[in-house]
C-alpha cells in the first residue's frame, strides 16, 4: 500500500491544496462582499480580491508544475492568513489595501520564485559572509539615515526610503542573520554533537567558536535595542538565536545561559532604557494609564472583548480607536470582528505553519545547514507571532513588530512569504538521496 | 433590512468557512499521521529488530531496549548513526549492516577496537543470520529476523 502511494504521491496533495485554497478564496470574498456591501454603492473596490485570487492561482499552478512533492499545507495557510491580512487592512484602512494588494502580488512572486527554483536558496548558502555583512551595513545605514513613513516627530526610525519606497533593514536582516548562523552552526555541528555524545567534552562546548557568536549576537541585539529603540527587533533576533543554538547542540545549558542574559538584559534595559521601562510599566498596569501611555493596549483589550465569541462582523466593529491597528495591533481588530473564533483560528493557523516548519527540519536531519535553516526560518515566524500576540492579549509587554502575513507592511509580508518559500523548496527535497 | 439579513448570511458564511478551513487542515494532519504511522510498522515488520543484551555471569540477557533493522543499518558513537553506540570504546562509525540479496551482511568500518561476531573479531564482512550476537565495546546486539 506504502509503495502505491509512494508511486504518485503528489496527486493528493495537489487536490488538498486546491481544496484548502478554494476555501480560503471564499473566506476572503464574502469577507470582502460584505464590506463592499457596507460601503455602499460607489466606493466599491474589488481590486485586493481580485489580485488574492490571481495571487493564490498562480502561486499554485506554478507550484505544482515545478516542485510537485512540496509540503501541501504551507502555502494554503499562508495564502489564509494574508487572505485574512487582506481583509482586514482594507476594512481598517482602505487607502493601503491596493497597496499591500500590490506587495502580496510581489511577495507570492518571490514565494514561487524561491520555491520554485534553486536561486534563492543557494544564494543564502553561498554568499552568506556577503549577505550578512550587507544586511548589517544596511541595518548600520538606517540607524544613520533611517526615517519613520508616518512622518511623526519621535517614532522611531526604522525605515530606509527611496522613490517614495520604505522598507525596515531589520526585516532583511532576519533571513540573512538565520542562513547565516544556520552555516555556521552546520560547520561547527560535528563539535556540537561530539560535546552532546562526549559529556566528558564539557569544556569544548565553552570554546570561543562557538560562545564566540553568541557574544556577537547579543552585541546586534543591545545595538538594535540602544540606537533604534526597537524593542521587539532585537527580542526576535536574540530568541531565535537562542534556540537555533538549542536546535543544533541539544544541550538544555543553552536555554538556561541564554534566560540569564535576556533576565540580566531586561533588568539593566528596564532601568536605562525609558522605552523599556514606559513598556513594562503600561504591561504591569495598563488601567491607570488608559488615557496616556496606556491608551493602545487598553483600547485593544476593550475591541478583543468588543469582539465575544462570534464578533461582530467584519466592517461592523469600530476597532479604530486602536492606534496602528492596521499594523502591530490588527490582531484587535481580527478579535473585535471575527470574534474569538476568528481570534483562535489565527494562532491554530500559525501553530500548524509552525509545526510543518519544524517538521521540514526534522526530515532533513542528516543535512544539518539544510535542517538547521529551515529551524531558523521557521522559529522567526513562531517567535514573532509569539511576541506580538502576547504583546496585544498583555500577557507580557507589548513591542512592537508586525504579525507574520496578517498585519500591514510590506517589507515584512515580503520577507515572510521568501522565508515559506524557501520552507516549501525544501520541503521537497529527499531526504534519503545523496 | 434586505442589507442586514445579507450581511449576516455572509457572518455566519465567513465563520463556517474558517471552522471547514481548520477542518480540513486537521483532517489533512491525521491522515499523513495515520500513512507514516502504517509505514513505519511496515518497515518494522518487514524484516527485524536488534535487541540489546546484557552480559550476566557470561549469560546473555536482553536488557529490553530494542532498534529497529533497517537495510542499511550504521551503528557507531555519533549520533548520526542508525544506532548510536553508548560506549568510549566504539569509533564514531563503527560496523554497518546492509542487506543485500537477501541477506544481512555485518562490516566493520576500520574501527579502533574492532567488532565480534559471537565473539570472534570480525575481519572482512560476514553474512549473520538470527540469533547472532554483534559486539562492540562493551555492547552487545542480538539480531532477531522476522521472516515473512
Amino acid at each position: 500500500m506504502s509503495s502505491h502511494r509512494s508511486l504518485n504521491p503528489s496527486r493528493h496533495e495537489a487536490v488538498a491544496e486546491r481544496i484548502l485554497l478554494v476555501i480560503a478564496g471564499l473566506f476572503v470574498v464574502v469577507n470582502l462582499a460584505a464590506l463592499n456591501i457596507l460601503r455602499g454603492v460607489g466606493s466599491q473596490d474589488w481590486t485586493p480580491i481580485l489580485v488574492w485570487i490571481a495571487a493564490a492561482a498562480g502561486g499554485h499552478l506554478v507550484l505544482e508544475r515545478r516542485l510537485p512533492n512540496h509540503d501541501p499545507l504551507l502555502f494554503p495557510l499562508v495564502m489564509m492568513l494574508s487572505g485574512f491580512g487582506i481583509a482586514v487592512i482594507d476594512r481598517l484602512a482602505p487607502v493601503f489595501a491596493d497597496r499591500q494588494a500590490a506587495w502580496l502580488l510581489l511577495s507570492t512572486a518571490a514565494l514561487v520564485f524561491s520555491a520554485a527554483w534553486p536561486t534563492v536558496l543557494r544564494l543564502l548558502r553561498d554568499y552568506r559572509y556577503l549577505l550578512f555583512f550587507g544586511g548589517l551595513g544596511l541595518l548600520l545605514a538606517s540607524f544613520v539615515f533611517g526615517v519613520n513613513p508616518s512622518g511623526q516627530p519621535g517614532a522611531p526610525t526604522l525605515w530606509l526610503g527611496a522613490f517614495g519606497l520604505y522598507f525596515q533593514p531589520a526585516e532583511i536582516l532576519k533571513i540573512v542573520l538565520v542562513a547565516f548562523l544556520a552555516s555556521y552552526l552546520a560547520e561547527q555541528f560535528p563539535l556540537l554533537s561530539s560535546a552532546r555524545a562526549n559529556r566528558a567534552l564539557e569544556g569544548s562546548f565553552l570554546s570561543p567558536r562557538l560562545i564566540g557568536p553568541v557574544l556577537l549576537m547579543w552585541g546586534i541585539c543591545l545595538l538594535v535595542l540602544i540606537w533604534q529603540r526597537d524593542l521587539g527587533a532585537a527580542l526576535v533576533f536574540f530568541l531565535v538565536f537562542l534556540l537555533l543554538l538549542y536546535a543544533a547542540s541539544g544541550r538544555l545549558l543553552v536555554l538556561v545561559a541564554g534566560g540569564v542574559l535576556i533576565v540580566a538584559a531586561g533588568v539593566l534595559a528596564y532601568s536605562t532604557f525609558p522605552v523599556v521601562t514606559q513598556r513594562v510599566d503600561i504591561w504591569i498596569d495598563p488601567w491607570s494609564r488608559a488615557e496616556g501611555s496606556a491608551y493602545q493596549i487598553v483600547q485593544s483589550l476593550i475591541a478583543v472583548s468588543a469582539g465575544g465569541a462570534f464578533g461582530q462582523g467584519i466592517g461592523q466593529g469600530s476597532p479604530a480607536y486602536v492606534p496602528v491597528v492596521h499594523s502591530d495591533a490588527v490582531y484587535a481588530a481580527v478579535a473585535e470582528e471575527w470574534g474569538l473564533l476568528g481570534a483562535a483560528f489565527i494562532v491554530l493557523m500559525l501553530l500548524v505553519l509552525v509545526a510543518r516548519g519544524l517538521r521540514v527540519g526534522i526530515r532533513l536531519t542528516d543535512r544539518p545547514f539544510s535542517a538547521l535553516l529551515s529551524t531558523g526560518l521557521t522559529l522567526v515566524i513562531g517567535v514573532q507571532s509569539l511576541l506580538i500576540l502576547g504583546g496585544v492579549m498583555r500577557l507580557i509587554p507589548l513591542t512592537g513588530i508586525t504579525l507574520p502575513f496578517v498585519s500591514y507592511g510590506g517589507s515584512s509580508l515580503l520577507v515572510s512569504f521568501v522565508m515559506v518559500g524557501v520552507l516549501l523548496r525544501l520541503s521537497a527535497e529527499d531526504p534519503y538521496a545523496i | 433590512m434586505d442589507a442586514e439579513l445579507i450581511l449576516f448570511g455572509l457572518r455566519v458564511a465567513s465563520a463556517v468557512l474558517i471552522v471547514v478551513f481548520a477542518c480540513v487542515i486537521g483532517w489533512l494532519l491525521v491522515r499523513e499521521l495515520r500513512a507514516a504511522a502504517a509505514e513505519h510498522q511496515v518497515q518494522r515488520r518487514s524484516f527485524g529488530s536488534l535487541v540489546v543484551m546484557f552480559d550476566v555471569d557470561s549469560k546473555m540477557v536482553p536488557t529490553g531496549k530494542r532498534f529497529p533493522l533497517l537495510p542499511t543499518t550504521s551503528l557507531g558513537r555519533s549520533p548520526t548513526n542508525t544506532i548510536p553506540v553508548d560506549d568510549n570504546f566504539a569509533s564514531s562509525v563503527h560496523a554497518t549492516i546492509t542487506r543485500r540479496s537477501d541477506q544481512w551482511w555485518l562490516e566493520d568500518r576500520r574501527s579502533r577496537n574492532g567488532t565480534t561476531l559471537n565473539g570472534i573479531p570480525v575481519e572482512k564482512p560476514a553474512i549473520i543470520t538470527h540469533g547472532d550476537i554483534i559486539g562492540i565495546g562493551k555492547m552487545r546486539y542480538m539480531i532477531e529476523l522476522m521472516e515473512n
